[in-house]
């Protein structure tokens, strides 16, 4: 019950469709006590011979109108209150997607996409359904419940309603248990199916070494008794849920013979007509469903209750990015500065870097190396501002980045992550993200700049082509050069390249870096990689080390340097050349 | 199709289901003629008042009686029926499985081992649905359904047969939903799937999204999807609202004006049975639920059907490995390998990119040809195809100079031993995962190969040795032991012939000493095939190949190579002149 005040906020948002529905809700409850009562009176007259056929087709005709009427009223409060438990979804499904929008990539480090996933469909949907079935369930178990009570016992005998609804509180009880047991047991099925599933998912992973030692036949057979046990597990299941339907079969039964019993005695005293008799156990048979529905309540609201809390946990994580008060919106060039910055992940032990110094200018180009690990993606995430630094500053342009708001700060850079991602849609529509009003002719030339032009006409549809699941797969190369020209479209102040040549061969990779080269000579660029190739002609490389910058300066100071880079450097041009080696 | 399939399932089952649909008719029986009872109360003994003390406690205790074998009997058919369903749904889904396991590689290396593993678990899991909640429910309510009616028929032959009008009328209204529920249905499961596409992208690409800044487009985009499902939940709702309850409800005021008028207007010429009216009251009341319920459950065998289309597309995947048991298939008894011309494309139809290109040589019993060359060279292509994990597309190889193709899978996977790069353990302890399912390998079998492995020192350590069991792939060992664990169970099945591709992970100096030392004690009296990453520990092989682009460049022992000059050369200085660098 707690979460209906949970959820007050939206019951009053949506005053209108659940006051009309649950006033509807009433007055289907009420109408329902109606046709009882013909049966009544029609058995009543038919019993004192007094029936006429006039009076026979006036209540056929009330019967009609009442049943076209409830009709009527049961479709709009259907439309009132699931519509609204609908739109409750909706609204929910928006925060949750506005709010994810917000936050930090620290958040997306917690999370896993599965559970955030989850809480927008899954926990969304037991709230939706404790905002529809469980008002209905509510109101109707309490109304047509209460009303039928009500009418057999005021109506026809408080009497004989006492002795019919002795056996009822037995129902309640049996279920409940039930209900307690079955919950038990349908863990344990749920372990079952997860064993079962792990097996499944080893035995995928592992299937050279299964097909390697000719195992499949064992592997069949421990899937055998696991899927075995799954079923002894889920046969347990059954055997407690097949346990309600009869148990309630048999009660009511019990409640009908009680009410036969001494309902026939009332009758032979002349205190109940045989029609009040019929009309009585007609009520009874109505009172089933609240009964029933009430207990399921309980189940409904516990999901909801547990659902609503999950998101609303979510919702409350404040994870955002804060910009100061009267943060600026310009920078004046593209310097970059990082002046003794340090920063550790949040929670984290470790630092990630410590005490890096470096002066980027504007138009200079910054090479980040070392080894996977060493802090490279961090040094430029740092740029974006997806994390703070604990200490120090970075500035851009002589100013702190911490003094500008995000927008601006992002608007000046042009991003190309390691992992490359692509969104399901065309080509065109990628390469366009950050520029969606972008022409033709600009997404041309990027794609052009990227070396992803030509490739790009290859495919069936040009620049329509689809991409993912239900259009083409693209190599990792091609991914990276798309994500390559996404950036380059936003013609940024400040480029990062992030590792993102890995994928392309050696002659591609050249290629891009000296149309780079030529279109940025004005602006600011930072390229991390792994290939050492990828950096050679930049004004500036640093090599980090733990989190430090241990060696710096140009290629050929490097190179005389004789350290890792240079040793580095060496081994790679050599497996390049094992590479082409045998082409000659 | 799909039905018939899945209905063929029932066939092994034929006996159980005859015992379960005898409980339900029987239950349904008892059921039924409860309000005939009643009826028979009201009329000879109510009414007209006559109260024989004998036949009254018979007509009690009948009545409670049934009421009670009812309750029993439902019992037992709901449970019955459950087990015949579960046990198909195990059926199935150890069908799918043994054929996925038969699948050939090629299947893997294209389908996504999720896709695999929900066609196995989900996939069936939502046909035990279709099972257990469709098909029971329906055989259940269609019998209760029969039943009402012949106990109507049996007070009321012209009663009876008037209503039998609700019959076309409950048909039509289920079929007419279902046609129009099911084009809805497929538009909200469309939508909603769009709805989970958006949200799965924009959560997994939103450091992009918000370095790019369009977070409000993107909102916008997922708040036009979020409208869109919206409309197709509303009209759905619209639908359920139109077509079940409130329209089941309406046909039941429909059977009771029916009844009514029919002993209303026989009471205005003649006397009528208040019992019967009172009886067919009862079961109106009690015949439209199981209504409700089938309509449903329509949506959920829409549900399920897909489900099965999936499965059953697994099935008929016949791309599986033939498989070879030839029992007078031909002993490996020497280990001597040859490849003749051997040319090879992962992609079936041959017309993609040739992984191996005329490939011929030959490894003598006892001899280690090791294969190097850089990644993608086709090394491990040739481990692939020497273990039959693919055909060849052309030439041949031999074992002992019998085609490949011939060797009986049986003699090929106990002679031919793999030792994976990828240290592979299964959930165990770490005696099972030498053992693996091999009768022949006994306790004393493991032991040894454990020692010959010189695996037993860091063994010996753990708390209970070789019991030890083995988390989700032996996560609690390191790499390099559970390479080791690895070494001996090929070694415990004492192949003829060892195919190693060498791990390239690093593990301590210790551990990689042991390892060393293990792989040469394991190759010493067995052909081997090595893939080699690190030119070191293959100095010693008979003959090195030398791949590039899948075809043999250079070929030749360690000195012969070395006094070429040519890419093992390279390769070898390369290694040699780094390795002093390496911090």
């Amino acid at each position: 019950m707690l979460l209906f005040k949970d959820l007050m906020w939206f019951f009053k948002l949506e005053k209108k469709s659940y006051i009309s529905g649950i006033v509807v809700l009433v007055l289907v409850a009420f109408l329902n006590l109606f046709p009882p009562y013909v049966v009544r009176v029609i058995i009543d007259e038919i019993s004192r011979g007094v029936l006429t056929s006039v009076s026979l087709l006036h209540w056929t005709l009330l019967l009609v109108g009442t049943g076209l009427v409830v009709y009527v009223l049961r479709f709009s409060w259907r439309l009132m209150i699931f519509g609204a438990a609908s739109r409750l979804s909706r609204l929910l499904r928006k925060q949750l997607f506005d709010h994810f929008t917000l936050m930090s990539p620290q958040f997306y480090q917690k999370q896993r996409t599965g559970d955030l996933m989850a809480h927008a469909t899954n926990d969304i949907q037991a709230v939706e359904m404790t905002a529809g079935m469980g008002v209905l369930t509510l109101v109707d178990s309490l109304t047509t419940g209460g009303l039928v009570i009500l009418s057999m016992a005021l109506f026809i005998s408080w009497k004989l309603t006492l002795i019919t609804l002795l056996p009822m509180p037995l129902m309640a009880w049996s279920t409940s248990r039930y209900g307690t047991m079955l919950h038990k047991r349908f863990h344990r099925a749920q372990a079952a199916f997860s064993d079962l599933n792990d097996k499944v998912l080893e035995n995928i992973n592992g299937m050279r070494v299964v097909k390697a030692f000719g195992e499949e036949e064992a592997e069949l057979e421990a899937f055998r008794s696991l899927s075995e046990d799954v079923v002894e597990k889920n046969i347990a299941v059954a055997k407690v849920d097949a346990l309600f339907d009869p148990t309630i079969q048999l009660i009511i039964g019990i409640s009908f013979f009680l009410a036969l019993i001494f309902g026939s005695i009332d009758v032979i005293n002349g205190s109940l007509t045989f029609g009040q008799l019929t009309q009585f156990t007609i009520y009874l048979g109505q009172f089933i469903w609240p009964m029933l529905a009430f207990g399921w309540l309980f189940n409904i609201l516990e999901r909801g209750r547990a659902s609503y809390d999950r998101v609303d946990t979510l919702l409350k994580i404040n994870q955002k990015i804060n910009e100061k008060d009267g943060a600026l919106d310009r920078f004046d060039n593209g310097d970059v500065t990082f002046a003794k910055a340090s920063f550790t992940y949040p929670g984290g032990k470790t630092p990630i870097l410590q005490n890096i110094s470096v002066r980027v200018r504007q138009g200079q180009t910054l090479g980040i190396v070392g080894k996977t690990g060493s802090g490279k993606t961090t040094f430029l995430r740092l740029l974006l501002r997806e994390f703070d630094l604990n200490d120090g500053d970075l500035q851009l342009g002589g100013t702190s980045v911490y003094d500008v708001t995000l927008q601006s700060l992002r608007s000046k850079i042009g991003y190309v992550p390691q992992d490359h991602f692509l969104f399901s849609t065309t080509i065109i529509e990628n390469i366009a993200m950050g520029k969606p009003e972008a022409s033709f002719a600009e997404i041309q030339n990027a794609a052009g700049i990227a070396d992803i032009h030509d490739d790009i006409l290859g495919f069936p549809e040009g620049y329509n082509t689809l991409v993912g699941d239900r259009g083409v797969t693209l190599s990792g190369g091609q991914k990276q050069r798309i994500s390559i020209a996404r950036a380059l479209l936003l013609e940024p102040e400040i480029l990062i390249l992030d590792d993102s040549l890995s994928a392309v061969d050696a002659k591609t990779e050249k290629s891009i870096l000296e149309s780079l080269r030529q279109m940025r000579a004005q602006k600011t660029t930072f390229i991390s990689s792994h290939r050492l190739s990828a950096v050679e002609e930049a004004d500036l490389i640093i090599v980090l080390k733990d989190g430090q910058i241990s060696e710096q300066g140009s290629h050929s100071e490097l190179m005389a340097l004789n350290g890792w880079y240079a040793g580095t450097y060496r081994r790679q041009q050599l497996e390049s050349l094992l590479e082409e080696g045998a082409e000659h | 199709m799909v039905i018939r399939r899945l209905l063929n399932y029932l066939v092994p089952h034929k006996k159980a289901l005859t015992v379960a649909s005898f409980l339900l008719i029987l239950a349904t029986f008892s059921d039924v003629i409860g309000p005939v009872l009643v009826k028979i109360f009201l009329d000879q003994h109510l009414v007209p008042r006559s109260f024989n003390r004998g036949s009254l406690i018979i007509l009690a205790s009948s009545y409670l009686g049934l009421n009670i074998l009812s309750a029993v009997l439902q019992y037992r058919q709901l449970v019955s029926f459950n087990e015949i369903a579960l046990k198909i749904v195990q059926q199935l889904r150890i069908d799918v499985f043994s054929h996925v396991q038969h699948l050939e590689f090629r299947v893997f290396d294209k389908t996504p081992a999720g896709a695999l593993i929900s066609r196995i678990t989900n996939d069936t899991e939502a046909i035990k649905e279709l099972f257990v909640g469709v098909l029971a429910a329906f055989v259940q309510n269609v019998v209760f359904m029969l039943g009402v009616f012949v106990a109507m028929f049996y007070l009321d032959v012209r009663l009876a047969s008037f209503c039998l009008i609700l019959l076309p009328i409950i048909i039509i209204l289920m079929i007419s939903y279902r046609k129009v529920s099911t084009k809805v249905y497929r538009r909200l499961r469309k939508e909603l799937s769009y709805l989970n596409a958006k949200l799965n992208e924009s959560i997994q690409g939103m450091s992009i999204i918000q370095a790019m800044r369009q977070e409000k487009r993107f909102r916008q985009e997922f708040q036009t999807i979020n409208d869109n499902y919206y409309r197709e939940a509303m009209a759905n709702i619209r639908l359920e609202s139109l077509f079940v309850r409130p329209a089941v409800d309406l046909i039941y005021t429909l059977a009771l004006i029916i009844v009514l008028n029919y002993f209303g207007l026989q009471s205005l010429t003649g006397p009528i049975e208040i019992g019967v009216l009172y009886a067919f009251i009862n079961y109106l009341d009690r015949f439209f639920e199981p209504v409700n319920m089938m309509m449903q459950r329509l949506s959920q065998f829409q549900q399920s059907l897909v489900a099965a289309e999936r499965v059953f597309e697994l099935l008929d995947d016949h791309r599986i490995t033939s498989k070879v048991t030839a029992p007078d298939s031909p002993a490996i008894s020497q280990g001597k390998i040859e490849f003749k011309n051997v040319s090879f494309s992962y992609d079936s139809d041959a017309r993609g990119a040739m992984a191996l290109k005329s490939i011929s040589f030959t490894a003598y019993p006892g001899q280690t040809v090791a294969l190097v060359g850089h990644t993608g060279s086709g090394k491990s292509t040739i481990a692939n195809l020497l273990m039959r994990f693919y055909p060849v597309t052309h030439g041949e190889i031999l074992i002992d100079g019998i085609p490949l193709s011939r060797l009986s899978d049986q003699e090929l996977r106990s002679k031919v031993g793999l030792v994976a790069q990828d240290p592979f353990l299964f959930v165990g302890t770490i005696s099972s995962n030498v053992a693996l399912s091999r009768s022949e390998v006994k306790e004393t079998e493991v032991r040894d190969a454990v020692s010959f492995v010189q695996a037993e020192s860091f063994i010996g350590r753990l708390p209970q040795g070789l019991q030890e069991p083995m988390g989700e792939r032996g996560a609690t060992l390191s790499s390099g032991q559970r390479q080791l664990i690895c070494f001996a169970r090929t070694i415990a099945g004492n192949p003829k012939i060892l195919v190693l591709d060498e791990a390239t992970a690093n593990v301590d100096t210790e551990t990689e000493e042991a390892i060393q030392n293990a792989l040469r004690k394991m190759r010493q009296g067995r052909t081997t095939i090595a893939i080699a990453h690190r030119l070191s520990t293959i100095q010693d092989a008979d003959l090195i190949l030398v791949l590039h682009h899948g075809k043999i460049v250079e070929r030749g022992t360690h000195a012969e190579l070395l006094a070429q000059e040519g890419l093992y050369y390279k390769m070898f200085i390369l290694q040699h002149g780094s390795k002093d660098k390496e911090e």
